[in-house]
């Protein structure tokens, strides 16, 4: 009977009135009432977060925008829009009503409505805009950016009262199978939220389509040169004649002018008549006076191929001298020329102009372009670039994979989750570590100082260093565990735990110390400054440190019936926290920290790039270890393995598959990064391609760009054809 | 000599496994488990080994109350105790000889891991264990290219590398068909009866229980609620099965 009547009602749902009153003023506040609250709550926020950003992002029009104008501006669209929804609504109502008395034709309907209000936008929306607000705030607001998300946002605003008013009538609602209430499917919300957050990001972004039309020809010359650049990959040989003749101006004295050239038998020649005269000038009052007209010849040269008439001045800067003659002629079959030009007006600084000067005019033939078989010298340094490239991705991979396997293991969680230790013994773990962290210091300052320091024997000094602070730190852990487990047990259990409770709670104010001045430091500085915030600043580490203490007491205190706490998973957050910071910030910005650290060039990328590995490959290799089948970790604990052979003979064969899929992905990653690293100053063939970019120099541009996409694709194929065959 | 003490084990979650478990099996006896599901069997047996830490009661392991031993005591401990797993638990990309001398690893130096390494003498174990499970042929080959059978055989022949006093079957036949089941159960039979090892075996079918095992804890909802040799479940009667079983069980073949 009951199911019956739920059906009825659903069929021909009665909203209630007074559901749909309350979301009218408060959206949300009608589902929030009728117990939907999680849905009304998202409905309020919803409609504020985007009432607020639509008139953020309308009011950006002006440079300093008024936002109370804006906001009740666009109110009044969002009211003139809702009043036209609800127009087309009654209209669709009376429709349904009388006309159509189809269930199917009710809901087709519902679509169509949302189609013609969003038509009729297009068309009308400047009458709306008109109706709603006055021309002069109109045009201190992005107009249409605010009609289209107002309307999304009527409509979203109309639908939540409706939702208000279905809902609000919970008998019209089906349940779901674990009994609770189904609410009708918020699906077109969502679509009318994106509706209006596409409008804004399309005023955001400013696309502007017409403008990408109108000026496409801009690119039509530049793209040609980045798309096939191979021209300019190699070097043309070319071969230059030229030769002078010394010309006088003005002409002081027939004898002291310049000879006239002898005719060669061999080398190409020219000779001028007369060898002296009067320059070009441009008086003041406008016009043109021609020099003297010289007659030249020539011979020798290349025939049937043209030359070059240049003019130089007496400080030797080279022109064409246009409008006093042919400047480019061509050789006849003997080799020979004969031309005419009036000496031009070859301007020079008035300090120098006194007195008779020397010129210089220049018959130049330019042999055509041969290929000459060799690279240029962009392609050089290309190819040179790019070489570098790929080997700052392969460091970075191969640094990258040493430092993050053995990471991996620690942010394993299965691996580490197990892992539960009694105070006893963390107490003189962490104290052993930092003992013997402290000695493996002290053991590689000591072989530095023998070898002559840093700079004579870096790499020595650096694995000493490396296996000293590892090696003594895991050796302190190790004793410092047992020593104090040892003497503390001796206290009697329960006294032993609380000895080392209070010994970690003091430890742990250490840290806790440095939380309080960097609280001091970093948050109170913000008000007070740095100065002041300074003064008392250790008052507020000693406040860290205490409060931090008497946190790590009571959870001790807490764990104090097992005995036991849950070190691995404390390490796996911290280390998985770790990685996480590390790997959320790009390898460009720690490319451009190491670019002031070591300075330009691929060191720094190396540094900027193997940082980002480690702390990814480290996440991949840890979520590889977490995946595994605990069937055989399992077995070998049985055995009586213990966790070093469990991880060789359980872990490793398990995982080597996508841990070589995953670092051989990874060193696809880095080259193609290792290729922008150079962009801010770390090396390989970015660092070229960003100077290129700005000397214009498109051809050189194209040249990089080809060989980045040749060599990326080449690694993609590479990588994908090794991680098929391990997976 | 293996003691079981008033054991109980409850999950991090609150669910009870095990509750007042008290039992006792002599060197070479062939103790079979049974229950439903749930009942607690596999916990029963992991605790025993201590791959599962109990919450209260006591393990005694020839005349040693192991209960709490520390990790490194442990290790001498588990290596005389072999197991065998429903899901065999070998590792499926290793080879099948490389799986069986990971059972050695109990005996092994820990740095040897990291070398890779074993001792001429393990290895020739190795394929003496692989020849008295059948399948010395199939030494080289990866574990996951062998059939259900012949992978718990690989589990039964890691388990000898140990060189077990006793042999925790958990359910060892449960994902292998009834001729297969025979096979291996009849390999356990052996080392029982040639090697003296003693076997605790949880079993599903009560045909396999009263074919090998000489006496029989029954589980429910961690309890023992049977306890029994193999002779006392033929006479059994339908409302001790169903004590066992639950009330819906119904009993086949006249077992």
């Amino acid at each position: 009977m009951a199911e019956t009547k739920n059906l009825l009602a659903s069929e021909h749902p009665r909203g209630s009135l007074l559901h749909a009153v309350l979301s009218f003023f408060v959206p949300g506040l009608g589902q929030f009432v009728s117990g939907a609250r999680s849905r009304g709550f998202t409905l309020l926020i919803t409609v504020l977060t985007l009432f607020g950003i639509s008139m953020w992002t309308v009011a950006q029009r002006a440079r300093f925008p008024e936002y109370a104008m804006a906001t009740s501006v666009y109110f009044r669209i969002v009211l003139a829009c809702a009043a036209l929804l609800l127009f087309l609504l009654a209209i669709r109502h009376l429709l349904t009503r009388f006309v159509l008395k189809d269930p199917l034709a009710e809901t087709f309907t519902m679509y169509g409505l949302v189609l013609v209000y969003f038509a009729l936008l297009v068309f009308v929306g400047d009458d709306i805009l008109a109706t709603a607000v006055s021309a002069e705030q109109l045009s201190q607001i992005h107009a249409g950016t605010a009609l289209y998300s107002a309307a999304a946002l009527a409509a979203l605003w109309l639908w939540q009262i409706g939702d208000a008013a279905r809902i609000g009538n919970t008998k019209s609602l089906g349940t779901n199978r674990d009994g609770t209430t189904r609410f009708p499917s918020m699906a077109a919300a969502i679509v009318l939220a994106c509706l209006l957050v596409f409008a804004l990001g399309y005023n955001l972004t400013g696309v502007d389509m017409p403008k990408a039309i109108r000026e496409y020809e801009d690119v039509g010359i530049l793209l040609p040169r980045i798309l096939w650049p191979w021209r300019a990959a190699f070097a043309y040989d070319q071969e230059v004649l030229e030769v002078v003749q010394k010309i006088q101006a003005p002409c002081t004295d027939e004898a002291a002018a310049p000879p006239p050239n002898p005719e060669l038998d061999d080398d190409p020649w020219i000779s001028a008549t007369p060898t002296c005269g009067e320059l070009s000038s441009r008086p003041v009052t406008g016009g043109l006076i021609l020099g003297t007209e010289l007659t030249i010849t020539g011979g020798n040269f290349v025939p049937g191929q043209e030359v070059l008439v240049r003019w130089a001045n007496p400080i030797g800067n080279p022109f064409t001298p246009r409008g006093m003659g042919e400047t480019t002629i061509i050789i006849d079959e003997n080799g020979e020329f004969e031309t005419k030009l009036n000496i031009p007006d070859a301007v020079i600084s008035p300090e120098t102009a006194t007195g008779a000067q020397v010129h210089s005019l220049i018959i130049r033939q330019e042999s055509v372009l041969v290929f000459g078989g060799r690279l240029s010298n962009e392609m050089q340094l290309a190819l040179v670039g790019l070489l570098e490239t790929i080997m700052i991705g392969l460091m970075a991979t191969f640094f990258g994979i040493v430092a993050a396997f053995p990471l991996s293991f620690l942010a394993a969680k299965n691996l580490m989750a197990p892992i539960m230790s009694a105070p006893e013994r963390i107490a003189g773990n962490v104290l052993g570590l930092l003992a013997g962290g402290w000695a493996g210091l002290k053991v590689t300052d000591f072989v530095s100082a023998q070898l002559g320091g840093l700079e004579q024997a870096p790499v020595q000094i650096f694995l000493v260093g490396v296996l000293a602070v590892l090696g003594l730190g895991y050796l302190g852990l190790q004793l410092g565990g047992r020593v104090s487990e040892a003497l503390l047990s001796r206290l009697g259990k329960g006294n032993g735990y609380w000895v080392a409770s209070v010994l970690l709670a003091v430890m742990a104010g250490f840290p806790g110390y440095q939380l309080g001045l960097g609280f001091s430091r970093g948050i109170r500085s913000i008000v007070l400054g740095a100065e002041v915030a300074a003064i008392n600043e250790e008052v507020y580490g000693m406040i860290g440190a205490v409060l931090v203490a008497l946190v790590t007491m009571f959870y001790l205190y807490r764990r104090s019936s097992t005995r036991r706490v849950p070190i691995g998973l404390m390490l796996y957050a911290v280390i998985r926290t770790i990685l996480n910071v590390v790997r959320s910030v790009e390898a460009l910005i720690y490319a451009i920290i190491a670019a002031i650290w070591v300075g330009l060039g691929p060191f720094a990328g190396t540094l900027a790039l193997t940082l980002h590995t480690i702390a990814s490959l480290a996440k991949l290799y840890s979520e590889a270890i977490e995946s595994i089948d605990p069937g055989p970790l399992e077995a070998l604990d049985a055995v009586g393995a213990n966790r070093l052979q469990s991880i060789v003979y359980a872990v490793v064969p398990q995982i080597l598959p996508p841990v070589i899929s995953f670092t051989v992905y990874r060193w696809d990653i880095n080259v193609r990064m290792s290729t922008l690293l150079g962009f801010v100053g770390g090396g390989g063939i970015g660092f070229i391609l960003i100077q290129w970019i700005r000397l214009y120099q498109y051809e050189a541009v194209g040249i990089a760009v080809w060989l980045i996409a040749i060599t990326v694709a080449a690694l993609d194929f590479v990588s994908s054809e090794i991680r098929e065959r391990f997976v | 000599m293996l003691t079981v003490e008033h054991l109980t084990m409850i999950y991090p979650d609150g669910t009870v496994a095990l509750r007042d478990v008290s039992f006792e099996v002599k060197d070479g006896e062939f103790l079979g488990v049974i229950g439903l599901s749930g009942s607690g069997k596999s916990t029963l047996l992991r605790c025993i080994n201590r791959l599962l830490e109990p919450t209260e009661g006591r393990i005694i392991w020839n005349g040693k109350d192991i209960t709490h031993l520390p990790q490194g005591e442990l290790r001498t401990v588990r290596r005389e105790i072999g197991m065998v797993f429903q899901q065999f638990n070998l590792v499926k990309r290793s080879s099948v000889l490389t799986n069986v001398l990971s059972g050695r690893l109990g005996y092994t130096p820990p740095s040897w891991a990291l070398a890779n390494r074993f001792s001429r003498q393990d290895r020739k174990m190795a394929l003496n264990a692989l020849e008295r499970v059948g399948i010395p042929e199939k030494a080289l080959n990866r574990a996951d290219e062998l059939s259900g059978g012949q992978q718990q055989r690989v589990g039964i022949a890691r388990a000898l590398m140990q060189e077990p006093k006793m042999i925790l079957a958990d359910e060892p036949v449960a994902s292998l068909d009834p001729v297969l089941a025979h096979s291996i159960l009849g390999y356990l039979e052996k080392l029982n009866s040639e090697d003296n090892i003693t076997v605790l075996c949880s079993l599903h079918y009560l045909d396999l229980v009263q074919r090998y095992c000489e006496r029989v804890i029954g589980l429910r909802d961690g309890k023992i609620v049977f306890e029994g040799t193999k002779d006392d479940i033929a006479k059994m009667s339908d409302e001790r099965f169903r004590e066992i079983y639950g009330e819906d069980a119904i009993r086949m073949g006249g077992l």
